[in-house]
């Protein structure tokens, strides 16, 4: 440990006092992020930009003589950018960005199966005279086609180091990492930024040249595979196209909601066997109340949500791995556009499904910004996977196990309803906003990457990444407002001459009697109005909240019983609909005010997401309830 | 809005791109502006050639969505792209009848 330290401080001192900065750069889908995994033995740090939040994965390149930090851009056609996301890019590479210096030295990562495409941006980032190297990725594929590459005439050519890669199997990685070892020095002197003027070559010039390389060096047959062709035949089909996507889709979230409930099931036993083990062990006393009803009810509440986010992330991977996810995009751009949306606006709301922060994040992608503001301000509409412990909660208490129509269970039923709300009202609201005003049209020019296996292992990194970011949310956030609850609901202690339960003395007790008026028309008690208060800093917190207030220690089955005697059904539907519009949490609240960087469209956002949550409770409240007597 | 210039495919040998049918090998002849984008109009020009929209490339029609037959999907140089009416509209091409080949 401490030789490698002194190692590393050694090398830093050799090389200027920071490590190198490579960055890698390439087309969508051409294999930046697979190649990342290799070069850095998958430990990437996930951040954001300084001042923006375009993801900034970076990580230290392992097995090199020199220090050097790599960085995975987003994905880019061109440095004439024409969406946010290419900005970060082509700034990042000038050195426009504050607070990011500029890379030592340029990966270009270029699909051998699509190499005029890829070769077009090389040209470009050429002319900008610095260091670069390029990495003919996906050569497996390239070979299977019957593709062969020239590389030392291609490298000979271009005047470039061309090295090729497999970055499912690590093939010629160490060959790139010896390439990158030549470069042991920061670019000394040229600190001027970089400039793009102007163009310097038409593009027409670029590809005559692209061409001649590509006569001279590659041959290949003229056709894709024919089974990619013929599944688009039906995965693109205006018909059957539509009818797997709705399959897929239903198979999502079948998987989400029936397979993921045993596992949840039994964390949650679990935890009420530790629990209960606590509370033999330790004796009677504030510690042991803190320990139970703080901790683990806090916490635990929350973490059993953990196989159900896994697979609805694992689902996403998959789809957008594959390559499927822009024919999902394809087949649905028109019927989003009659809402002010379109195809590129379906993967940020299919994001938002397992958590609204990268849905939003993911409108980075569209060019247009009438559109990609309406994506952000419905993208909190999807029903996120923090919404479902609640939803899971109120459900598995008040909607009895029943079988409807032979096939559909009726709690499922509900869950789906509840999704469907969300999504019906996104588009609502999209289609409201859309009609402010006309607009310029912004073209759609998707590219439809060929189809791939997912790699087990480039998916599990991504899981691993998702999963992390989610228990660090619950190691920071979700426990430090459990332990903020329970100390409200405990303190102060209850008089001597006390007639009533505890908590309605605490602090607890008393914030949620003077909201209780403000939701008594939806028919909120004051337990539900406290919950309502920590689940804007995570909604799944609602869950401990109520498990706080109502101080049962006994899993989710406990709680859920002494929900079922103390709400009436209308209430609980209630509820429910104030769930599916808010309350926003801070992260996406804050997530939203970067993106759209104005105040105004802040306030609007969580101005409409309250007032209609408050509508949709009073109305389903008023409504049930009638229905009901 | 150029369709006097192109009347109709059958007499002419041009016409747009949105105007072609399924399973069509096409050449690209040129870009035609397209009043749509506005100001973009010369930008999505641009970013149309980057991606190989190029005279002399040749494409292939591979399928229309469901509604209004919006947005269709090429195939050029061997990759796919997805545009829409108003993106192909600015695509000036020709058929092609030969087998392969450029
Ligand atoms: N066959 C093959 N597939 C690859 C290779 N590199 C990446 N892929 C796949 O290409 C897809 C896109 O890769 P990704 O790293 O996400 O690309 P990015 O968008 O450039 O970051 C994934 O399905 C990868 O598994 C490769 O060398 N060979
Ligand atoms: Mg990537």
């Amino acid at each position: 440990m401490v030789g490698s330290r002194l190692n590393q401080t050694a090398a830093s001192i050799d090389s200027g006092n920071a490590p190198l900065r490579f960055a890698m750069i390439g087309n969508p889908n051409c294999g930046k992020t697979s190649l990342f995994n290799c070069l850095t033995g998958a430990r990437a740090k996930v951040a954001n930009y300084p001042g923006v939040t375009v993801e900034r994965r970076s990580g230290m390149i392992s097995g090199l003589a020199n220090n050097a930090e790599l960085l995975d851009l987003p994905g880019t056609y061109s440095l004439f950018v024409t969406s946010p996301d290419e900005q970060v890019a082509r700034d990042f590479i000038l050195g426009n960005i504050q607070g990011e210096a500029r890379p030592d030295l340029l990966i270009a990562v270029v699909d051998a199966t699509n190499l005029r495409l890829g070769l077009r941006l090389v040209m470009e980032l050429r002319s900008l005279n610095r260091p670069l190297i390029l990495a003919l990725n996906q050569m497996d594929a390239a070979r299977k086609r019957g593709i062969t590459i020239d590389t030392a005439g291609l490298s000979q050519d271009m005047g470039i180091p061309v090295i090729e890669t497999v970055a499912v199997n690590s093939q010629g990685v160490d060959a790139l990492k010896h390439e990158l070892d030549q470069y042991t020095h920061h670019q000394a002197g040229d600190t001027q930024r970089l400039t793009l003027s102007d163009r310097q070559e038409s593009v027409e010039a670029i590809y005559d040249k692209i061409e001649s390389l590509v006569r001279a060096h590659v041959t290949q047959p003229a056709n894709m595979p024919r089974w990619q062709d013929r599944l688009d035949q039906v995965v693109m089909h205006p018909v059957l196209g539509l009818m797997v996507l709705f399959s897929i889709l239903l198979v999502v979230f079948q998987a989400v909601f029936a397979w993921a409930t045993p596992i949840a099931d039994s964390m949650d036993a679990g935890f009420g066997v530790l629990g209960g083990l606590l509370t033999q062990i330790l004796p009677a006393g504030i510690l042991r109340e803190f320990l139970v009803n703080g901790i683990i009810a806090g916490v635990g509440g929350v973490i059993v949500f953990l196989p159900q986010i896994i697979l609805l992330f694992l689902f996403i991977l998959l789809l957008e791995d594959s390559g499927y996810l822009t024919r999902a995009a394809f087949l649905l751009d028109r019927p989003m556009r009659g809402l002010g949306l379109s195809g590129r606006s379906f993967i940020p709301l299919l994001s938002s499904f397992a958590c609204a922060v990268p849905g939003v994040m993911a409108t980075r992608t569209i060019s247009d910004p009438r559109e990609r503001f309406i994506t952000i301000m419905v993208a909190p509409l999807m029903t996120c996977s923090a919404r479902l412990p609640v939803y899971a909660l109120i459900i598995s208490a008040f909607i009895p196990r029943q079988t409807v129509a032979g096939i559909f269970n009726l709690q499922g039923l509900t869950l789906f309803g509840l999704y469907f709300a969300g999504v019906v009202s996104a588009a609502l609201v999209a289609w409201v906003m859309r009609r402010r005003q006309t607009r310029e049209e912004f073209p759609l020019l998707l590219e439809l990457p060929s189809y791939r296996w997912p790699m087990a292992y480039h998916v599990y990194i991504g899981l691993r990444e998702r999963v992390w970011i989610f228990m660090r949310r619950v190691g920071t956030i979700i426990l430090s407002l459990s332990i903020i609850l329970w100390f409200l609901a405990t303190y102060p202690g209850a008089p001597a001459e006390a007639t009533r339960p505890a908590i309605e003395y605490s602090f607890a007790g008393m914030l949620g009697s003077w909201m209780e008026p403000l939701f008594a028309p939806l028919g909120f008690n004051w337990q539900m109005c406290i919950a309502l208060i920590p689940a804007m800093g995570a909604r799944e917190v609602a869950v401990s909240a109520l498990a706080t207030v109502y101080a049962v220690a006994g899993g989710e089955l406990a709680l859920g019983s002494a929900l079922h005697s103390s709400w009436s059904l209308p209430v609980a539907f209630a509820y429910l609909a104030w769930f599916v519009y808010a309350p926003q949490c801070i992260s996406t609240i804050a997530v939203v005010k970067r993106e759209t960087n104005s105040l105004k469209s802040t306030a609007l956002f969580t101005v409409y997401l309250f007032g209609l949550a408050y509508l949709a409770a009073w109305v389903t409240y008023q409504i049930s309830a009638l229905l009901i007597h | 809005m150029n369709s006097a210039v192109f009347p109709d495919a059958r007499h002419a040998a041009s016409a747009r791109l949105d105007q072609c049918r399924k399973g069509a090998t096409l050449r690209v002849i040129g870009l035609l502006p397209q009043s749509l984008f506005g100001s973009n109009d010369e930008q999505v020009g641009l970013r149309l050639k980057e991606l190989g929209f190029l005279p002399g490339a040749q494409l292939k029609v591979i399928g229309f969505g469901l509604f209004g037959g919006d947005p269709m999907a090429v195939q050029i140089n061997g990759t796919k792209f997805a545009l829409r009416r108003a993106e192909a509209a600015k695509i000036c091409v020709e058929e092609v009848t030969v087998t392969g080949g450029r």
